[in-house]
């Protein structure tokens, strides 16, 4: 099996390859779908992801610039309404004045291209560049954890790879790049994560190295992943004979899924059919 | 011709394609030619143009009017490397007002006069805004509205979608609808009390939206078009953030669209708008290639493209002299003997013999004359089911690969979709629908792996209570031992767990929602080793498919009408699926890119393909040339170019006729790079004899060239 040439690699499809590499190649190169469930309770995970949605959105909107009165009046219920006073509240500041509100980056990386979708990029032109990611999972993953995270070493190596896109004339090197990520769980503690070009250079390999290991399982085989508690949490866990009944939610480090797919929106309408 | 640029992995350009790309960055052009002059070809070498100059990418709009047409600018993206960066937005009109709603949402839904202002809204699918239709009209038709019309209740709520639609993407009050339908109404009188019944129930549908934040597809159009571009919060959002346009197909687009861009224009640096001078296809959906035509009024020049590159010159001649005939013009000089390479008549008697003959000569291109199957196209002016199902079966003994713009069978016919229904049901005896025994033997045989259909019918009779109970199949060690070794006891205890799973749920007392249960019924029993899903990756697909359809439509079910006591979403869905108001799902046609298209003709032509090979089926049928029946709505009158009060003569009838007929011809020759098989068949698919104007044109060709070979 070979990658397909419109492959983009982000920090979802990396993630799950660390995890398990069978599952990267069922998901992403057989795209094979397989509806069991992931993690229990089902309708509370449920509410607590669309909760999530709102919340992004609700900060996208203020973000650009809409009465905080308006937004606010969308909080359903007092879970939302507290993570949005949260927010208002502890938001991470000061903040450089101009904004990138859900802003997808690509790169090609030796020859592999690399995507991403920023919760919110701010930057002070030739000064820094701030990464903020609004993280609205259960609990506040320990900051061992999230430093290994795929996110955290892709996020600051493309913005580092793209900055040129923002201003020609400006050329920014890593020290200038900061990634924080704001817990709803804790909104008073984010975490910090200052770049480097060391950083720069150490992620560049590993992001290599990644696709690379990925590039040979291609040309062999995806194994199954050897650490078998994480099964529980997949959805495909029948499919490789590894147990039968989904795991708790509260086992999940990272709840949310981004949407880091090309970014095209078509409406419902019909195709012309007579 | 003259290399590319660089970065972009195009077909060598022509001078016309490398001026037009290459346009200065702020220059706006209103590109057109015919179909298959490589305008496309330009717009992406436009888009490759922009992005090797250093405009960031997400500066760049790319404008289509239908999804399928942005597959090259897709493609383009996903498969060149590109400069670091962000990526340019390729969207619908659709699709920007949805993204710009749910943005700016909070600032303008009071102001629209919804009545949940706050909550946010909840944006209907065709299949949902189908169902709240439904559900408005009902107490209508139980006062007797529709009663002298003879109609399938889907396509009565489609219409009425379909006028709202049509009032907000060309710009009138929806609540002007009845009255534009009536004026033009030339038929019989006691006709018009239906346009009155139409228009009670679109101002009920919109109303009832408005009161639950329900947003079909025409309230999306009028929301942006009304608010959010009048807006100066909008506005300014989107001025801000693109700068570039690609504006691809206008022709195809609505006047809405065309009014949006006409304003939006002067604020771009640069544009690029490409009109297809002979499009217009999507007229039902509310096309309108004259208001495309005047948006080269707003741009600095206009770029006429030379002749397709794609249809040789007998292919060219051969659409010239159809058209003649079509408008009985034809005369001699028209007609040279290359002509005869262009096409082949295909006669046949019957219907069968007519896709016989077709599938004959499509096995001699492919197997004799290595023609590759995706170099050919059937096509007709309808595809049914049986049609469909005849060609593919047909192809498929002569192994030659098929594919069609939609496959023959609905979701809810796969026998996966069946058995997880049977399940449904029973599990839920409260909602009082039961399985029929033959639905439970098949349930059964699909489950259970190595369950044939004689064990499976063994443990129907021995398994199967009395009917009083509530839940039917009895435990496998009640049945008598000779027949539980018949049944094999592995069988058994796969057959014992499913049903333990079954008896659980139902002791539980609680309803899941119908898509959590199937998720868990498939990941815990039907997917594990020794049942039917384990194996079958491609049931696992048709499975992912519905769930994904029931939660959809919980989702905007849900807020709505869960309070309502007793009620349940689940139960809703099956009645629904049953009664066809939820039908239009399918999987999705197969990619397999080598393989004959099989495909209604305007599908064809709107997907903006060329093939060497075309075969029109059945030439004699009136679909050719008349317009669908739809006795609620009408594109021509509901269109900015019919004037109000102007009465639907005959005559109009037969012109708008003609012009489609010639427009088709059109669209297909210029798609076509070799030959075109005309198909006739004397007796039609339904038994008839059929004489339309398609096939009268092309009798009134053959005799022309009869009696031209005759005088020579």
């Amino acid at each position: 099996m070979k990658l397909p040439p419109d492959f983009s690699f982000s920090q979802n499809n990396l993630q799950d390859f660390l995890e398990c590499p069978r599952r990267f190649e069922l998901r992403y190169l057989l795209r094979q779908p397989w509806p069991a469930i992931q993690s229990q309770p089902v309708v509370e995970h449920e509410q607590h992801l669309r909760r999530g949605e709102i919340f992004h959105q609700m900060v996208q909107q203020h973000q650009i610039g809409l009465p905080v009165d308006k937004i606010g009046a969308q909080a359903y219920d007092q879970t939302l309404l507290g993570w949005w006073e949260d927010y208002l509240g502890s938001m991470p500041q000061p903040l450089p004045e101009h904004r990138l509100v859900e802003h997808t980056l690509q790169s090609a990386h030796s020859g592999y291209r690399f995507i991403a979708k920023f919760d919110l990029i701010a930057i002070q032109p030739g000064e820094k560049m701030i990464i903020v990611d609004w993280k609205t999972s259960r609990r506040k993953p320990p900051r061992a954890i999230l430093s290994q995270r795929i996110q955290t070493r892709l996020y600051p190596f493309l913005l580092w790879k793209c900055s040129g896109a923002f201003d020609q004339a400006i050329s920014y090197s890593p020290e200038q790049i900061e990634m924080i990520y704001w817990f709803t769980a804790d909104p008073l503690s984010p975490e910090r994560f200052k770049y480097s070009q060391k950083q720069a250079e150490r992620d560049g390999e590993y992001l290599l190295e990644l696709v690379q290991q990925v590039e040979h399982h291609t040309q062999t085989y995806f194994p199954l992943t050897s650490q078998e508690q994480r099964c529980s949490l997949c959805v495909y866990r029948s499919l490789c004979n590894r147990g039968i009944t989904a795991g708790n939610i509260d086992d999940e480090i990272d709840e949310e899924v981004d949407d880091d797919r090309l970014d095209i929106a078509f409406d419902q309408i019909g195709e012309t059919e007579f | 011709m003259i290399n590319p640029l660089p970065l972009m992995n195009l077909p060598k350009l022509s001078s016309e394609q490398l001026q037009a790309a290459q346009a200065p960055l702020n220059r706006k052009i209103f590109l057109q030619g015919e179909p298959g002059s490589g305008k496309t070809t330009a717009g992406l070498a436009r888009l490759a143009f922009l992005l090797e100059s250093g405009i960031p990418a997400e500066q760049i709009l790319i404008l289509l009017p239908q999804r399928t047409l942005a597959k090259p600018y897709y493609d383009y993206l996903t498969q060149n490397p590109l400069p670091p960066g962000s990526l340019p937005t390729i969207v619908t009109l659709g699709g920007l007002s949805q993204r710009t709603i749910q943005l700016f949402w909070p600032a303008i839904s009071a102001e629209a006069g919804f009545a949940r202002p706050h909550q946010p809204p909840l944006f209907l699918t065709l299949e949902t805004a189908q169902y709240y239709m439904s559900k408005v009209v009902e107490p209508f038709l139980n006062q007797g509205y529709f009663e002298q019309l003879v109609i399938d209740r889907n396509r009565l709520y489609s219409q009425l979608l379909d006028n709202l639609n049509k009032a907000a993407l060309i710009g009138f009050a929806h609540t002007t609808l009845g009255e534009r339908l009536k004026q033009a109404w030339n038929g019989q009188p006691q006709h018009l009390i239906l346009f009155d019944q139409a228009q009670d129930c679109m101002n009920a549908f919109r109303e009832y939206c408005m009161a639950n934040n329900l947003l079909d597809f025409s309230l999306q159009i009028e929301l942006f078009i009304h608010y959010l571009w009048r807006s100066f919060l909008v506005r300014n959002y989107l001025h801000t953030h693109f700068h570039h346009l690609i504006y691809d197909n206008i022709e195809e687009d609505a006047p809405a669209a065309h009014d949006v861009i006409g304003e939006w224009l002067p604020v771009f640096d640069s544009a690029l708008l490409i009109y297809d001078q002979q499009g217009g296809y999507r007229v039902f959906l509310g096309a309108d290639p004259q208001s495309a035509a005047s948006l080269a009024d707003f741009c600095d020049e206009i770029v006429e493209f030379p002749p397709n590159l794609i249809c040789p010159p007998t292919v060219r001649q051969f659409q010239s002299a159809l058209v003649k005939a079509v408008q009985r013009q034809l005369t001699h000089e028209e007609l040279t003997p290359p002509i005869k390479t262009a096409f082949s008549h295909l006669p046949a008697r019957f219907y069968p013999e007519m896709v016989d003959q077709v599938c004959k000569t499509i096995d001699e291109l492919v197997h004799q004359k290595q023609v590759a199957p995706s170099e050919i196209a059937v096509l007709a002016p309808f595809m049914s089911d049986s049609l469909r199902f005849s060609l593919m079966s047909r192809l498929e003994e002569y192994q030659i690969p098929a594919r069609s713009h939609r496959p023959s069978r609905s979701l809810y016919d796969e026998p996966a979709v069946r058995t997880l229904i049977t399940l449904a049901k029973l599990a839920h005896p409260h909602w009082e629908m039961p399985p029929s025994r033959e639905e439970i033997r098949s349930m059964l045989v699909h489950c259970i792996e190595d369950l044939d259909l004689v064990r499976a019918d063994l443990l129907m009779q021995m398994g199967f209570t009395a009917k009083k109970q509530s839940f039917p199949l009895r435990p496998f060690e009640e049945i008598g031992e000779d027949g539980r070794e018949r049944i094999t006891y592995s069988a058994g205890l796969r057959y014992s767990r499913l049903r333990e799973w079954l008896l659980n749920y139902i002791e539980q007392g609680e309803e899941e929602e119908l898509d959590v249960f199937f998720a868990f019924l498939f990941g815990e029993v039907l997917s594990q080793p020794g049942y039917g899903f384990h194996d079958h990756l491609d049931d696992a697909a048709v499975t992912a498919r519905v769930i994904e359809s029931i939660k959809k439509f919980r989702q905007v079910i849900e807020p709505v009408r869960s309070q309502q006591p007793g009620f349940s979403v689940g139960m809703e869905y099956l009645n629904m699926v049953g009664q066809g108001v939820i039908s239009a799902l399918y999987l999705p046609p197969s990619e397999e890119e080598d393989a004959v298209l099989i495909s209604p003709a305007y599908s064809f032509i709107i997907n903006n393909r060329s093939v060497r090979f075309q075969f029109w089926l059945d030439c004699g049928n009136y679909g050719w040339w008349e317009r669908l029946f739809q006795p609620l709505t009408h594109p021509y009158v509901l269109s900015r170019n019919w004037q109000p009060g102007r009465l639907w003569t005959d005559a109009d009838e037969y012109e708008t006729n003609q012009q489609s007929l010639i427009r088709i011809i059109r669209g297909l020759t210029y798609r076509c790079r070799e030959h075109i098989f005309l198909c006739t068949s004397r007796i039609n698919e339904r038994g008839a004899e059929e004489r339309g104007a398609l096939l009268l044109a092309f009798q009134g060709l053959l005799r022309r060239l009869h009696q031209q070979g005759g005088e020579s």
